[in-house]
């Protein structure tokens, strides 16, 4: 099966881990275990194939800055996610897609825009136009999604899978990346 | 052995134990899979840990006389029970229990010897799964009226997620009151048991939290306390102890400010002391000293952090109104950040340096990195490794390719710990095996360097120990996950206890790795911290510009024009785009005593910056080394190194507390036509627009309804109109000038009030 890894990017309080555990996990739990192997791994179908999402959510970790290059450097699809209601998260992401396509030495990145918390309609500040213009120049899908009333949230992981598909069919991602250390 | 901080006594093994054990079957069912790589000395991998953790009983309140003696219980779930505002967990269990006669006396004796029986039993235990506030207080005591340990330390570490100390200590009173009367049916000692365990709860929560008592300038909570002490508990150790405390904090210097402000120049007129010419230079340094000294910086952060402010509701959600709550994770991660900052520029600075140079440079790292995994200080280890792999620093090809194979080799080695394969199992596991071991002992079979390693040092040291410091990263994801996926309150409302029981194990792991780093015993060295301000920082722009002059891009043309062209527009837009740094720029003017009204004139900055950073020397580097950022950087290590004074404002990305907006108003009278009036207000983190409308009204001198005014933000081409409830301080946009218009709503929107405001939101 094959493995996908996906990096979801985004400043701290935007709802990314909610995304995360919305899609991993389907529902809100009781019981709920962070640590262990699989707390971040999902089996799906995929234009009728069978893929293994592997999510590396940086949910907590924002401000350790020195490590965003590496958790771009592993990715192979990004979602980057701002919130609805503050102008500033939107802002942020010019920053880090620029620093994602330094990092991949490409301008050809799987990504996907996604403007979170979208059922706090009444405190929404960047309106979806603005988000559908961003998402144009980066060149890139863009949804509006809400973890809480689950929201177009599978579906952000889905379109992702599709264009990571797209860019390298069959197995050539796992050629094309080769582990960090054996490139030196 | 380690111990915990906080007061733990035997039962806290129940219920640790119980998820310990759960957890354990996980680990050995790994341990099998990878057995030929693991060098398993001890067949219980979990098992130094567990043990520790179970017999970390010592700092406890000695007049708890808990006498459950733990044998290998055996758990069954029973069942749940509801009892009014409450929901429990019920278990049976299976014991061997030897509990001595207590003697009426016996509260300021530890009797642990007087075995009168021993004897098996299957006893039910109930847990508080949820509950409301009150009946969570009232739990501090079992049914027995004991103190339930394991409860109560689980209690004070997370209840600030949902109440405050002024809540609970009132809760708490309120009980022991309540207690006075004699019970309806029940013997009088029982309720006599309840209040001295609700004393001895207090006692606890005293000791193990004092900040939680300190509030300048009067104390409110230490003077409720002294006054319940004076009606029902005269002359007691808990009346000492309460006196004792309000009169030290009374006498301590109440102004914070003026220490942070204070202590930085006199750690400057200490470093100038230093003699001139002993100072240090990459890469022919003592990489053993300069690990320590790493550790040393770490160390003092890492026993100065508050653990409960990793909590997701505090960490992760600290940007509405308590950015100063988690000060002592920030300055962790400030220093972290730091480490890795210095490996990047010290690498990429000199113009001059040949790809030999800047490898031996890159290799002097690795051998620190390697002393930091002997130390067993993964948080800076994994601050290098994370500089090594950073994209300016990992492109450089042909510096790589000059640094020799063994220390590639160990490089991967250090690198592979941190791997994020399996949601970080390899770390994971390693923090396990020895966080509270003695020294570091832990290698896989491909990991052939690292084997020399701890060979050469077992045979050097073998009667050193030391502490362990964790990357803190993991902790805080694991969190902020529990945080999102464990709802905080079930059944109609009662508080979920079970989610704060999970995040407890996190928080005691945390506990208890600060115990082990008292182990460390590191002395302070002027020289390196003077070498460690010195070192110029780059943002990662301007780091993978410089990476890109010493080894151009080897892509090919098209994306070459590409790159340039996007970096012009990248400059062009420095000042204005990010927003994070403009953030940044917030903070240093507003932790300077002069006027915040300064953060506005934000077109300011890159001069004031560049006089700051020019004391930096940099020969022959082209402008753009010259920015803010370094300058930002170089002032920021200030409050890291004055010990002890965390300072939130000085933190790297953190927000500012409040913003100052100008706002005008806008009318259709002819007399003001023409006129722009500003006025400044303060907004503050938590303000939503009705309560900024009547704040510039109240300012501008306007009377009325609010309800009957807009808000809108200026910006350079258009207006934000704010929603009518939007949180203000988090809306808006920050890379612009904070200017604002207050409108009278015309009388038609004004009636129809929500739907209408939201319609017209245009960026």
């Amino acid at each position: 099966m094959r493995e996908y890894k996906i990096v979801v990017l985004g400043s701290g309080g935007v709802g990314k881990s909610a995304l995360t555990v919305q899609f991993v996990q389907g529902i809100f739990v009781e019981k709920y275990d962070p640590t262990i192997e699989d707390s971040y791994r999902k089996q799906v179908e995929v234009e009728g194939q069978q893929c293994m999402l592997e999510i590396l959510d940086t949910a907590g970790t924002e401000q350790f800055t020195a490590m965003r290059d590496l958790y771009m450097k592993n990715g192979q699809g990004f979602i980057l996610v701002y919130s609805i209601t503050a102008q500033s998260t939107f802002n942020d992401l010019q920053d880090l897609r620029e620093q994602i396509l330094r990092v991949k030495d490409t301008d050809d990145v799987p990504m996907v825009l996604v403007g979170n918390k979208c059922d706090l309609e009444d405190e929404r500040v960047v309106g979806k136009d603005l988000g559908g213009n961003l998402a144009r120049t980066f060149n890139c899908a863009f949804m509006e999604t809400s973890a809480k009333a689950k929201t177009n949230v599978s579906e952000i992981f889905y379109d992702l899978v599709k264009q990571i598909n797209k860019k390298s069919p069959e197995k050539k991602v796992k050629v094309k990346k080769p582990r960090l250390c054996t490139l030196l | 052995m380690m111990l915990l901080p906080t007061a733990t006594t035997l039962t806290f093994q129940q219920d640790f134990y119980y998820s310990v054990a759960e957890r354990t079957k996980f680990f050995a069912s790994k341990c099998r899979s990878l057995s030929p790589s693991l060098n398993t000395k001890d067949s219980s991998p979990k098992g130094k840990f567990r043990f520790s953790a179970c017999t970390s009983s010592r700092r406890s309140n000695k007049k708890n006389n808990t006498k459950w003696y733990i044998k290998q219980p055996t758990w069954r779930l029973w069942g749940e029970e509801k009892a009014d505002g409450a929901l429990y967990t019920v278990y049976l269990k299976k014991v061997r229990y030897h509990r001595p006669t207590r003697s009426l006396s016996s509260s300021h004796s530890d009797s642990d010897d007087e075995i009168s029986h021993l004897e098996w039993e299957t006893v039910r235990v109930r847990f508080v799964k949820a509950g409301t506030l009150k009946r969570l207080v009232e739990a501090l005591a079992t049914d027995d009226g004991e103190l339930e340990t394991t409860y109560i330390n689980v209690f004070l570490a997370t209840y600030r997620s949902f109440s405050s100390p002024k809540e609970v200590l009132r809760l708490l009173l309120q009980r022991y009151e309540e207690l006075a009367d004699p019970p309806e049916n029940g013997k009088p000692d029982h309720h006599e048991q309840h209040r001295k365990t609700l004393i001895s709860a207090l006692h606890v929560w005293l000791d193990s939290y004092p900040e939680d008592f300190k509030e300048s300038p009067h104390h409110p909570a230490l003077i409720q306390l002294v006054n319940f002490c004076e009606k029902y508990l005269p002359a007691t150790e808990l009346e000492a102890k309460v006196r004792h405390r309000l009169d030290r904090y009374s006498r301590e210097q109440p102004p914070k400010i003026t220490d942070t402000l204070l202590i930085p120049p006199a750690t400057l007129a200490l470093r100038t002391a230093v003699p001139e010419w002993k100072c240090y230079r990459l890469p022919n340094v003592p990489v053993r000293h300069f690990a320590e000294q790493l550790t040393r910086m770490d160390v003092d952060l890492f026993k100065k952090l508050v653990p409960h402010q990793c909590l997701g509701a505090v960490w992760s959600r600290r940007d509405k109104s308590r950015s100063h709550e988690a000060a002592t994770v920030l300055a962790t991660v400030n220093q972290f950040n730091a480490v890795s900052f210095r490996v990047i520029s010290s690498i990429l600075v000199e113009p001059g340096h040949k790809a030999l140079d800047r490898a031996f440079i890159i290799i002097c790292w690795i051998d620190i990195a390697q002393e930091l995994r002997v130390l067993k200080n993964f948080s800076s280890l994994k601050a290098i490794i994370s500089g090594l792999q950073s994209n300016p620093i990992y492109r450089l090809q042909k510096t790589w390719a000059v640094v020799a194979k063994e220390k590639i080799e160990l490089f991967d080695e250090l690198a592979r710990i941190f791997s994020e394969d399996n949601n970080q199992w390899a770390q994971r596991e390693l923090l396990m095996r020895e966080g509270t071991a003695k020294f570091a002992d832990t290698v896989g079979e491909n990991d052939k360097q690292l084997q020399k390693i701890f060979q050469r040092q077992n045979n050097h040291s073998a009667n050193i120990s030391f502490g362990t410091i964790p990357y803190l990263g993991t902790f805080l994801t694991d969190l902020t996950m529990i945080d999102t996926a464990i709802p905080d309150t079930i059944s109609d409302g009662l508080i979920n206890f079970d989610k704060r029981r999970k995040e407890f194990e996190v928080l005691a792991q945390i506990k208890l790795l600060q115990g082990a780093a008292n182990a460390y015993n590191l002395i302070g060295d002027i020289v390196f911290d003077r070498w460690f301000d010195s070192i110029l920082v780059l943002d990662d722009r301007e780091a993978y510009q410089l990476s890109c002059q010493i080894e151009p891009s080897q892509n090919n043309h098209v994306s070459k024009v590409k790159k340039k062209s996007s970096g012009h527009q990248k400059n062009d837009s420095i000042a204005s785009n990010s927003s994070s740094n403009s953030s940044q720029f917030y903070c240093d003017i507003d932790s300077m005593p002069s006027s915040p009204h300064n953060s506005i004139e934000r077109k300011l900055s890159p001069s004031q910056m560049s006089n700051s950073s020019s004391s930096s020397s940099l020969p022959s580097l082209d402008v753009s080394l010259n920015s803010s950022h370094s300058g930002r950087d170089n002032k920021l290590q200030v409050p890291l190194n004055s010990s002890g004074t965390l300072s939130p404002s000085h933190s790297q990305k953190s927000s500012p507390d409040f913003y100052v907006i100008k706002v005008t108003f806008e009318t259709n009278s002819v007399e003001t036509e023409g006129i722009v009036l500003y006025k400044s207000i303060m907004l503050s983190n938590n303000e939503r627009t009705p309560q900024v409308i009547r704040n510039a009204m109240y300012k501008l001198g306007l009377e009325g309804n609010p309800d009957n005014y807009t808000l809108a933000q200026v910006l350079p081409d258009k207006e934000m109109i704010l929603p009518l409830n939007a949180n203000v301080y988090y809306a808006v946009n920050t890379a612009y000038n904070l200017n604002f218009i207050l409108r009278q709503k015309k009388p038609e929107e004004a009636e129809s009030n929500g739907k209408a405001a939201k319609s017209k939101i245009k960026l």
